[in-house]
């Protein structure tokens, strides 16, 4: 097993050392002025309304115009606790045992509209998010919701003063507060009225959206940072066609690629056209990932579920599908994309990570023990997404399946359906992406894998994973939390509950005169742009 | 002729009706709405959070209350609002129209320039080699799709030259080369297209009126080629030509879908098909009866012309 693994594990090492090698020196002195031109793949979904969405088509677009109370230091591709840095909150600390978390704020920090904005604001956001008695305010979709199920209250004991007070201690919480899904919204506006337009605190104002074109961004002069941002403007280009996106970028007209859309074949035409363009591998938050309706039959047999883990070649998915960018790892990031992931040797113990040719016989014998006869294959629909970056991966899944006694048939399902079809549980398998906010346990854990949450699209539920989701949520020390998180790991990939198959891998790419921005292994965490600067 | 006129007009105002009903129908036929769309981009559904924004949205009233208020806010000139823009449907269909309307008069322009040129010379120089040239060359551009083209053009221009056109839409008053620029290419892989089957029909209707008594005749008189090809023959060739270049014309309003995607134009067709994957109703509705009214007006025109063209035309009462 091991030493099929490490020549893939070697090809990668080259690989990212062939594109790390581009990285720009970041330490020139930064220079004011300029703009940059920065690809959209598609409009703003849901305008500048973060709270209300969950696509990076939103965040990328929309974070300049925002701040967070805390946010993972732009400058670190890497996201844990320690990389926090303080965002409108100059400091923070964890009081009573990580029972209350306190936020002390930046004084003279105005709205683009000219307010200043104070402790009101942060509690009129959180207690809005967590939709609390005293909610001032009520988004219309609220999907992060349970992430402040652990707040019982919000306080701003005075203007540059905020108090989570908490259930339990959770030190989780700074992490999803740190996400780019958590920016802070004025008080002062309805909150619908991030749909259309801006009123933020962040280091650009908008200066004009036109739908399905473009999106411009200026400076803004009261920025609470002095000197910051470096940029006078951004200009955000819409552009639906792939190709032309990558011919937009290779002709210079775009300076930055959008999040997560460089695959590695492009990667390698773009750096073949243009040598000088800065291509970095990072991890994007997002799986590649089997969901199995445990309700019905057949995968309401754990032999038949773990059949299908054991089925699938990881290693040849990443290579066939992703033409190797892509990493194995379970539930959370493997390093040095995440800091929770498992290690390659943990992996190894796990269904469908060994030899294929092992794993295929395991599967076959599982599906025996299950009734399934040989010659009577078994018959089932894998749903998809009807989007190319789904098929590809079901289609690979579906060989892989037909080779051990399953054979599936496909049906695509149009996006619009999608996750109702999910949450209803009208599918026997699926095949499936799942992208995590922020590199965090308890954001992935009880999301996807606690009983009764409306994303456990598996209906896995287990009495005993639930209290090591609890206990670890607490754990204070990271080390035994650390061994929690991946013994939780271990258990849900045993019971084939969502059965990861890679996280996937892009390959981020910039023009050499564009400084200081260092994509995270998050897609959605470091579009602020606001130490970003423009050597042209 | 103002009686044909009202009657075509009474009978346009009919045929919109009935596309309404058509639009309206098959749009709510469409698998999801756009609050389902709205909880996919949250990765997430909530059947009670899903049923008051349906009511917010008025998506849960009885379809033909529906289909009524939009016929009524038509008729006052109000489009109603964009679910995903939350902003009036006007306000996000107005900037697209002349996008779409200058890329397909354009690609015509091209088009009757290069075709009708090309199938009088083809027709003249019959079974010579530059007929035989010219006949592959239409040939090939009703062979390839437009958006094939496109494509090409772009990935030649950024290998070859390391430069595309504009993607973001420059306004003409802001500077008028370049607009031009941005919409020569895409005209001119719409307009190959177009021409390839204008030149084909002038080339057939020029063969066919070619054999007429009256050019016979003219050529006997001792009248120039020049005379005879243009002033006669061309002349009463060029009512078919006519309909073609109003058919096409009407179909590029719709049909430019993936020309506008791949060179980035904001145009009609682009935004329309973003439109129904989000389930825009008042976007779709109004655009599709936009392109509805471009159809029946080209046809009205075109039939117009026929008298133009053609003196024994007469239009009944």
């Amino acid at each position: 097993m091991r030493s099929r693994a490490l020549p893939f594990l070697g090809v990668f090492a080259v690989v990212l050392s062939t594109f790390a090698l581009a990285a720009p020196a970041q330490s020139q002195t930064p220079k004011s002025g300029g703009t940059l031109n920065i690809m959209l793949r598609e409009d703003l979904s849901q305008g500048f309304a973060i709270h209300e969405s969950s696509t990076i088509s939103t965040v990328f677009p929309a974070a300049p115009c925002l701040n967070n109370l805390v946010q993972f230091d732009p400058a670190k591709a890497i996201e844990s606790t320690d990389t926090i840095v303080g965002d409108l909150a100059e400091k923070w600390s964890w009081q009573d045992n990580y029972r209350n978390l306190v936020f002390f704020l930046r004084k003279n920090v105005k709205w683009h509209d000219g307010h200043p904005f104070s402790s009101k604001d942060v509690k009129f956001t959180f207690d809005m998010l967590r939709e609390g008695p005293e909610a001032p305010a009520k988004l219309r979709i609220n999907p992060r919701k349970d992430w402040y199920a652990n707040v019982e209250a919000v306080e701003a004991p005075d203007p540059y003063t905020v108090v989570f007070r908490l259930k339990r201690p959770q030190p989780s919480l700074l992490s999803m507060i740190a996400s780019g899904y958590t920016p802070i919204y004025a008080a002062h506006v309805p909150p619908a009225s991030y749909r259309t337009s801006c009123v933020g605190t962040g280091p650009f104002k908008v200066k004009e959206w036109r739908k399905g074109e473009y999106l411009d961004y200026v400076k803004n002069p009261d920025y609470f940072i002095k000197g910051r941002p470096y940029l006078d403007a951004l200009h955000y280009v819409v552009i639906v066609e792939r190709g032309t996106r990558t011919a937009a970028l290779q002709a210079g007209q775009l300076d930055v690629a959008f999040p997560g859309e460089t695959t590695k074949a492009a990667a390698e035409q773009l750096k073949k056209a243009v040598p000088q363009l800065v291509i970095t591998p990072v991890g994007t938050a997002v799986t590649d990932n089997i969901i199995m309706n445990s309700k019905k039959p057949p995968f309401d047999n754990l032999k038949v579920r773990l059949a299908v883990s054991y089925a699938i070649d990881r290693k040849g998915l990443i290579q066939a599908v992703h033409q190797g960018a892509g990493v194995p790892g379970a539930a959370m990031a493997p390093r040095p994309y995440g800091v929770w992931g498992m290690t390659e040797k943990d992996l190894l113990t796990l269904p469908g990570y060994g030899k294929p040719a092992d794993m295929k016989d395991k599967a076959k014998k599982l599906l025996a023990e299950a009734g399934v006869k040989p010659g009577q294959p078994l018959r089932v629909e894998m749903v998809t997404r009807a989007i190319a970056v789904y098929v590809d991966m079901a289609s690979f899944v579906i060989n892989e399946l037909k080779q051990v006694g399953i054979e599936a048939t496909l049906k695509q399902i149009e996006t619009a359906q999608w996750h109702a079809m999910a949450t209803r549980g009208d599918y026997q398998i699926g095949a499936n992406l799942t992208g995590l906010g922020v590199d965090d346990p308890d954001a992935n854990l009880y999301e996807n894998f606690a009983c009764g949450s409306p994303r456990n699209y598996s209906f896995y539920c287990d009495e005993q994973v639930m209290k090591m989701i609890d206990q670890q949520s607490q754990e204070l020390d990271p080390r035994k939390r650390l061994a929690q998180v991946i013994a939780i790991q271990k258990k849900i990939e045993e019971a084939a509950a969502r059965p990861v198959l890679d996280h996937r891998i892009d390959y981020f790419t910039v023009w050499p005169h564009v400084k200081n921005l260092t994509p995270h292994h998050n897609i959605y965490n470091f579009a602020r742009m606001q130490d970003v600067w423009s050597d042209k | 002729m103002k009686t044909y006129v009202l009657q075509r007009l009474v009978i346009a105002l009919l045929t919109l009706l009935g596309m309404s009903v058509v639009i309206f129908v098959l749009l709510r036929l469409a698998p999801g709405d756009i609050v389902d769309i709205l909880f996919a981009t949250a990765g997430y559904i909530s059947p009670s959070e899903k049923q008051a924004l349906m009511k917010e949205l008025g998506i849960d009233r009885p379809y033909v209350i529906q289909y009524l208020d939009w016929l009524r806010q038509v008729v006052t000139g109000d489009l109603g609002k964009s679910y995903r823009y939350d902003l009036p449907a006007w306000e996000v269909i107005r900037p697209l129209v002349p996008v779409t309307l200058e890329l397909a008069a354009l690609s015509m322009v091209f088009a009757v320039l290069i075709g009708v040129p090309a199938g009088v010379v083809s027709a003249v120089r019959q079974d010579t080699t530059l007929d035989y040239l010219l006949r592959v060359f239409s040939l090939a551009g009703l062979s390839m799709p437009a958006f094939w083209l496109g494509m090409v053009i772009i990935l030649g221009l950024v290998s070859w030259f390391a430069w595309i056109p504009p993607l973001t839409y420059v306004s003409p008053t802001k500077d008028l080369k370049l607009h031009l620029i941005q919409f020569l290419l895409p005209a001119l892989a719409v307009g190959y297209r177009s021409s390839a089957l204008i030149m084909r029909i002038t080339r057939s209707s020029l063969l066919e009126v070619m054999r007429e008594d009256y050019i016979r005749t003219a050529w006997a008189k001792g009248q120039t080629g020049r005379i005879v090809i243009w002033r006669h023959a061309l002349k009463n060739a060029l009512l078919p030509v006519v309909t073609v270049i109003g058919i096409e014309f009407a179909f590029l309003i719709g049909g430019l879908v993936v020309t506008e995607t791949v060179f980035n134009l904001p145009g009609v067709a682009r935004f329309l098909v973003q439109a129904i994957l989000w389930r825009d109703y008042p976007v779709v509705q109004n655009l599709v009866m936009f392109t509805a009214i471009v159809v029946i007006l080209s046809n009205l025109i075109v039939d117009m012309l026929y008298g133009v063209l053609d003196p024994r035309v007469r239009y009944g009462g």
